[in-house]
């Protein structure tokens, strides 16, 4: 390598990595994605079929409160009318109208979730609101706190005294989280619940509230959504009176005096979930998805305070830009990829930047899916190109042509996603089409020029450096790395400066001359 | 380690990689704008015109589709000629026919084609099919050269043709590329052709190879390869140098073929020569490059400077 080469490569990694580092040490912006705990989108889906009756459709709806914070709520009903109504703190949205074939509800919103942690201390003193003894504290149908067999199971309990409420709830919680099997479609009624030692999530819910207000203690029921596992799961729980908090109880032993960050409430004091009324409900879903920080979040906690980085700083763009230019920003990290198989190792490939531009069209579907739609769409348009062959048309009329059968096939691709419920399949019709029907005639020319073995050899190089590319232009670490901290192109830059002054022996040089290393014996 | 060792043999040799000769070699002493000289065959044959060196007899030419009636009239009087792109890469696209009954015509290979696919295929040309980077070209029809008697032996199909490569004005290198069945009767290294080295001074040939493997007879006749003397060695070289005087390209290969009536004939000139010529003549370029470099002196005449090369050619080896 000459030494102004190295020189120039050298002076652009360190300006990059100088401009990288202040940003990172000096304004603190975080050199790995972050992305706070406890950010959702949750969604509920419903479908109602109904005959030409008026009826409605009522759901909780989760409010802001300890341990969550709901916000950008949204609501989209054909033909119904939409309300929320607020009764005790508690909200329902209700859907109301004649119901005429099926209708889709759908209600979605964020929410930040945080774990509770309340401090379950024995709270002599502190006195119980009335309003809350009222309605927590009293016997009812759902909660029979006053039938024998709940008082018979408290006096066997021996509980502690009166005035030691924590004590009297630890107790009830013990017994009922850990002497009562959780058993799926088990009784969903508190007293058969106890009596069969075994209950669903509900029954021993209603159980542990029943058992709690005969000891005295106010508590109530919560119906929310367990997020945890990827999915939306309605759930319940039972929250106890103590101290001036709600303590939460798992029924089935999973957490007690504390939630976990997985649990939205969509309402307390009540077990009743989506009701369809007038009309028969079809389908009723909950679908939760991790989110990230919105652009205006992120861009608050990236654009550091300093007029010169502000000002060069990416995240300040409109959010369509960003979202483009995301995606930009890792193409020199796949041009660096090429550069190092080309000139560092050898390997031969249909056009410079082909893998890259495959690669990115594909970043959407799994690497095998992508593989085997270039492959495929290969062999429908090698195929097209045989038959094209026989008609002897001239070039860009016969390259169009293929242009046509190329995305004929990706259309083909597009339907049998559809056919498959494989959404892989259908992102995948970004397809660099064009790029393909060169391809597929570089691939053609070249295996009528040098033989079926050289053109698939070379089809196969260039597969292998487009599956090399793939993950650097998939990763989301190198999408946020090179979008936060732009100034990398720059290193990037400086190492394609060294991979270009490289005049050292390629590793397939050495392959194909290999012999001289063994002639070294040969007379000269 | 096998690629260690491999490594540190090509840099005690002084192999030409890929990286270097693109670099230091073409990148610096071939100028962009002196291409297309080179990469037009009509251009290169203009050149060679004025310098007063043999080139094929050009017999038809079709730049455009409507010329294309012309071409063929041209061909159904021919018996034998080459069609070519006039700007083809690695020779792509050519056709060779050996001989013509009727509208049909026997090309190299022994397939029998009709007319209307010979114009099919003259028409890839013109719209740039096999051209270097696609652009529309030129279709040519060139006589079609037989094999010299001395070389009959060791080709079997198609002719053989010799390669030296100039740098800065003087010989470093040469070889000859024979045809075998295995190439399909075409000079190409890559699909099995032979090549072979030759000494500068005498034109003889010293080592060969087929697809990296030395070898010493031919895969097909079985007849030795080696110290075979080309005939017209003097004139070639001198061809070889003046043409390459006359691209003004630094670092070039003069592509050669010795035809039986004719004698030494040229056919085009290379901008970017291959570095199998290396393993053909089981040396590295680069200590001949070097050596050139460092006697490099100006106006100096081309007997001089070939007589420079071969000097260098023949120290290099001690």
């Amino acid at each position: 390598m000459n030494r102004r080469a190295a020189a120039s490569g050298l002076a652009l990694v360190l300006l990059g990595l100088a401009i990288f580092a202040w940003k990172a040490v000096v304004y603190d912006l975080p050199v790995l994605p972050t992305d706070p705990e406890g950010l959702w989108r949750v969604e509920l889906a419903v479908s109602v079929r109904g005959s030409g009756d008026r009826g409605s459709v009522r759901a909780p709806l989760p409010s802001t409160g300890p341990g969550q914070e709901v916000y950008d709520e949204r609501s989209a009903a054909d033909r119904l009318l939409f309300t929320i109504r607020t009764e005790n703190g508690d909200r329902t949205a209700i859907w109301r109208g004649a119901f005429n074939g099926v209708h889709d509800i759908a209600y979605g919103f964020r929410v930040r979730l945080e774990p509770i942690v309340t401090p379950l201390e024995s709270a002599a003193g502190v006195p119980v609101p009335r309003e809350i003894t009222e309605r927590h504290g009293r016997a009812s149908r759902e909660f029979p706190s006053d039938a024998g067999e709940i008082q018979g199971v408290l006096s066997a309990l021996a509980l502690p005294p009166a005035s030691d409420v924590a004590g009297r709830v630890r107790s009830v919680y013990a017994m009922v989280a850990h002497e009562v099997a959780t058993s799926r479609g088990g009784p969903d009624d508190a007293l058969i619940a106890l009596a069969n030692r075994s209950g669903s999530e509900r029954g021993k819910t209603a159980l542990l509230v029943s058992l709690l207000r005969g000891a005295g203690v106010p508590a109530r029921p919560v119906l929310g959504l367990d997020l945890g596992g990827g999915s939306a799961r309605e759930t319940l729980w039972a929250e106890a009176f103590v101290g001036g908090v709600w303590v939460p109880l798992s029924p089935n032993g999973a957490f007690f005096a504390e939630r976990p960050a997985h649990l939205v409430a969509l309402r307390a004091g009540s077990m009743a979930g989506v009701e369809v009324t007038g009309a028969e409900a079809v389908a009723s879903r909950w679908d939760a998805l991790r989110e990230h920080l919105r652009s205006e979040e992120l861009a608050a906690m990236m654009v550091p305070p300093n007029r010169a980085l502000r000002a060069t700083s990416l995240y300040r763009l409109p959010v369509e830009t960003q979202t483009a230019l995301r995606l930009l920003m890792t193409i020199p990290l796949g041009a660096l990829v090429v550069a190092v198989f080309r000139n560092l190792i050898g390997v031969p490939t249909f056009g410079t930047f082909m893998p890259v531009l495959i690669a990115f069209a594909l970043r959407n579907v799994p690497v095998y899916v992508g593989l085997l739609m270039v492959v495929s769409t290969i062999g429908i348009g090698v195929f097209g190109r045989l038959v094209l062959e026989r008609l002897r048309l001239l070039l860009v009329p016969r390259l169009s042509i293929l242009l046509c059968v190329v995305v004929l096939g990706v259309a083909a691709f597009a339907l049998l996603g559809r056919t498959l419920e494989t959404r892989a399949l259908f992102s995948g019709v970004l397809f660099p089409i064009v790029i393909l029907t060169m391809l597929i005639e570089r691939f053609s020319i070249a295996a009528a020029e040098e033989g079926l073995a050289t053109a698939l050899k070379r089809a196969g190089w260039s597969l292998l450096v487009t599956v090399a590319v793939y993950p650097v232009l998939r990763d989301p670490t190198a999408e946020y790395l090179m979008f936060s901290f732009p100034e990398l192109v720059l290193c990037v830059m400086g190492v394609l400066v060294w991979i270009g002054g490289y005049t050292g022996y390629r590793l397939l040089d050495l392959r194909r001359f290999r012999s001289f290393a063994n002639a070294d014996v040969a007379p000269s | 380690m096998s690629w260690l060792r491999t490594w540190r043999a090509l840099r005690d040799k002084g192999v030409l990689g890929i990286n270097r000769r693109n670099a230091e070699y073409t990148l610096r002493w071939n100028p962009r704008s002196k291409y297309p000289t080179v990469d037009d065959k009509l251009l290169t044959k203009k050149l060679c015109a004025r310098a007063g060196i043999p080139t094929p007899k050009l017999l038809a030419v079709a730049s455009h589709h409507f010329e294309l009636r012309a071409l063929r009239q041209a061909v159904l009087g021919l018996d034998s000629f080459v069609l070519k792109p006039a700007r083809g890469a690695m020779g792509n696209g050519i056709l060779v026919v050996r001989a013509r009954e009727g509208e049909r015509f026997r090309v190299a290979g022994g397939r029998s084609i009709g007319i209307d696919d010979l114009s099919y295929h003259a028409a890839g040309i013109i719209s740039g099919l096999y051209a270097l980077a696609g652009q529309t070209d030129v279709a040519i029809v060139e006589e079609r050269l037989e094999v010299h008697p001395a070389l009959v032996e060791i080709t079997t199909e198609g002719v053989p043709d010799i390669r030296v490569v100039v740098f800065r004005g003087v010989p470093a290198m040469a070889m000859t590329r024979l045809p075998t069945r295995k190439s399909g009767g075409r000079a190409n290294l890559h699909q099995g052709a032979v090549a072979a080295g030759i000494d500068l001074g005498t034109g003889a040939t010293t080592h060969a190879v087929q697809q990296s493997r030395p070898i010493e007879k031919h895969p097909d006749t079985g007849q030795s390869l080696l110290h075979r003397t080309l005939p017209g060695w003097q004139p070639m070289l001198e061809f070889a140098v003046r043409a390459a005087d006359e691209t003004g390209l630094g670092y070039v290969g003069a592509d050669m073929v010795i035809d039986a009536t004719r004698g030494p004939v040229l056919l085009e000139m290379n901008a970017r020569p291959g570095l199998m010529i290396q393993l053909a003549n089981q040396a590295g370029l680069l200590p001949r490059l070097r050596a050139i470099e460092r006697g490099w002196r100006p106006d100096r005449s081309v007997e001089e400077r070939i007589a420079a090369g071969v000097a260098i050619a023949a120290g290099a080896k001690q």
